[in-house]
C-alpha cells in the first residue's frame, strides 16, 4: 500500500515514518508532502491508499485538504496526527470523513492500534 | 471573569513525561530527572504563543548537547550527524508538541502560534508583561532541560475588566 505523510515539520514527518516502521508498517510505500497544498495535489496524482496528515499546515490546513478531496469525489482513507486536539477539531474531522485522530506525542503501540485494521 | 489556568505543574510534568516516553526515551532508560531548579542554565530555546481563552507562552530550553541528543533521537540519526538545522527543527517541534498539549487542556477558543526557535540561552528571551506560572526543570543524561509556562498579565486585565 502507498501511504502519504503530510506535515510541514520535517522532524515530525521523520518521526511518523520511524513510528510506522517500529509498528511494523515500514514495508509500505511511504511518500511525503510538506504542506497542505502539496498533500492535496499528491493525493490526486499519486493515489495513496492512506493519508496521514497534520492539522496545521501552510497553504491549506489538513481539514481543508480532506474537505477538498471529498468535494472532488476522492474517498481515500484520511486521518490526522496532530499536536492539537479539541472536541471541536475531532467533530470537524469526523464530519469531514476522517478515519482516525492521533494526538502527539504518540507511540508505536498507538500506531499499531489505529493502522493495523486499515493496513492489515 | 478571571482566567483560571487549568494546567498546573503536575499536568506539565505529565506532558513532558509523555514526550520522553514517546520520542526521547522510548526504552525508559534515560528519563528527565527533575531538579526543581528554575534557574538552571540553557544554551538554546524554543517557544510557542497561545492566545485566546488563555494568553501566554510555552517555552522549551536546554543545553546545546541536550538539543543535539533530542534531534538525534527524533531523526533517528547519530549524534555526530546532527546539523544546526536538525537542532532548530527539533526544538521547534518540541515547543509545538508541548504547546499543543497545553492548549488541549485550556478552555475552548485558544490559538497556538507557529514555534519560534532561538539558538541562544532562555535568559535572552523577553516576553513583556508575563510571569512564569509553572515549569518542569530537570537533567537529561546530565544535561539541563526545562519546560515552562509564562502567562501574560494583560490577559488577566482584559478578562478581569
Amino acid at each position: 500500500m502507498k501511504i502519504l505523510i503530510a506535515d510541514d515539520s520535517r522532524v515530525m514527518r521523520q518521526i511518523v515514518v520511524r513510528t510506522l516502521r517500529q509498528a511494523g508498517f515500514g514495508d509500505h510505500d511511504l511518500i511525503e508532502a510538506a504542506d497542505g497544498k502539496e498533500a492535496y495535489e499528491k493525493t490526486l496524482e499519486e493515489k495513496p491508499d492512506l493519508v496521514i496528515s497534520d492539522w496545521n499546515m501552510p497553504h491549506m490546513t489538513g481539514i481543508e485538504v480532506l474537505r477538498q478531496l471529498r468535494a472532488a469525489g476522492n474517498n481515500v482513507k484520511f486521518g490526522f496526527v496532530t499536536s492539537e486536539s479539541t472536541p471541536e477539531m475531532k467533530d470537524a474531522a469526523d464530519g469531514a470523513g476522517s478515519a482516525f485522530f492521533i494526538v502527539k506525542p504518540f507511540t508505536a503501540e498507538r500506531f499499531d492500534e489505529v493502522f493495523a485494521p486499515i493496513l492489515g | 471573569m478571571s482566567v483560571e489556568v487549568e494546567v498546573d505543574q503536575s499536568d506539565l510534568a505529565e506532558m513532558v513525561e509523555q514526550v520522553w516516553e514517546s520520542y526521547l526515551d522510548p526504552e525508559g532508560v534515560s528519563p528527565l530527572v527533575q531538579t526543581y531548579d528554575e534557574d538552571q542554565p540553557s544554551e538554546v530555546h524554543s517557544s510557542v504563543s497561545i492566545t485566546g481563552s488563555w494568553t501566554g507562552h510555552v517555552l522549551y530550553a536546554s543545553s546545546l548537547a541536550a538539543a543535539r541528543r533530542a534531534a538525534a533521537a527524533f531523526l533517528a540519526m547519530e549524534l555526530e550527524e546532527v546539523s544546526e538545522e536538525d537542532v532548530s527543527d527539533t526544538l521547534g517541534e518540541l515547543a509545538n508538541i508541548v504547546g499543543g498539549q497545553v492548549k488541549a487542556m485550556l478552555p475552548p477558543g485558544a490559538q497556538l502560534s507557529l514555534p519560534q526557535v532561538v539558538l541562544a540561552p532562555e535568559a535572552s528571551a523577553r516576553f513583556p508583561n508575563t510571569q512564569r506560572i509553572s515549569g518542569v526543570y530537570g537533567l537529561w543524561e546530565g544535561e539541563p532541560v526545562s519546560i515552562s509556562m509564562w502567562q501574560s498579565s494583560s490577559d488577566n486585565k482584559e478578562e478581569g475588566a
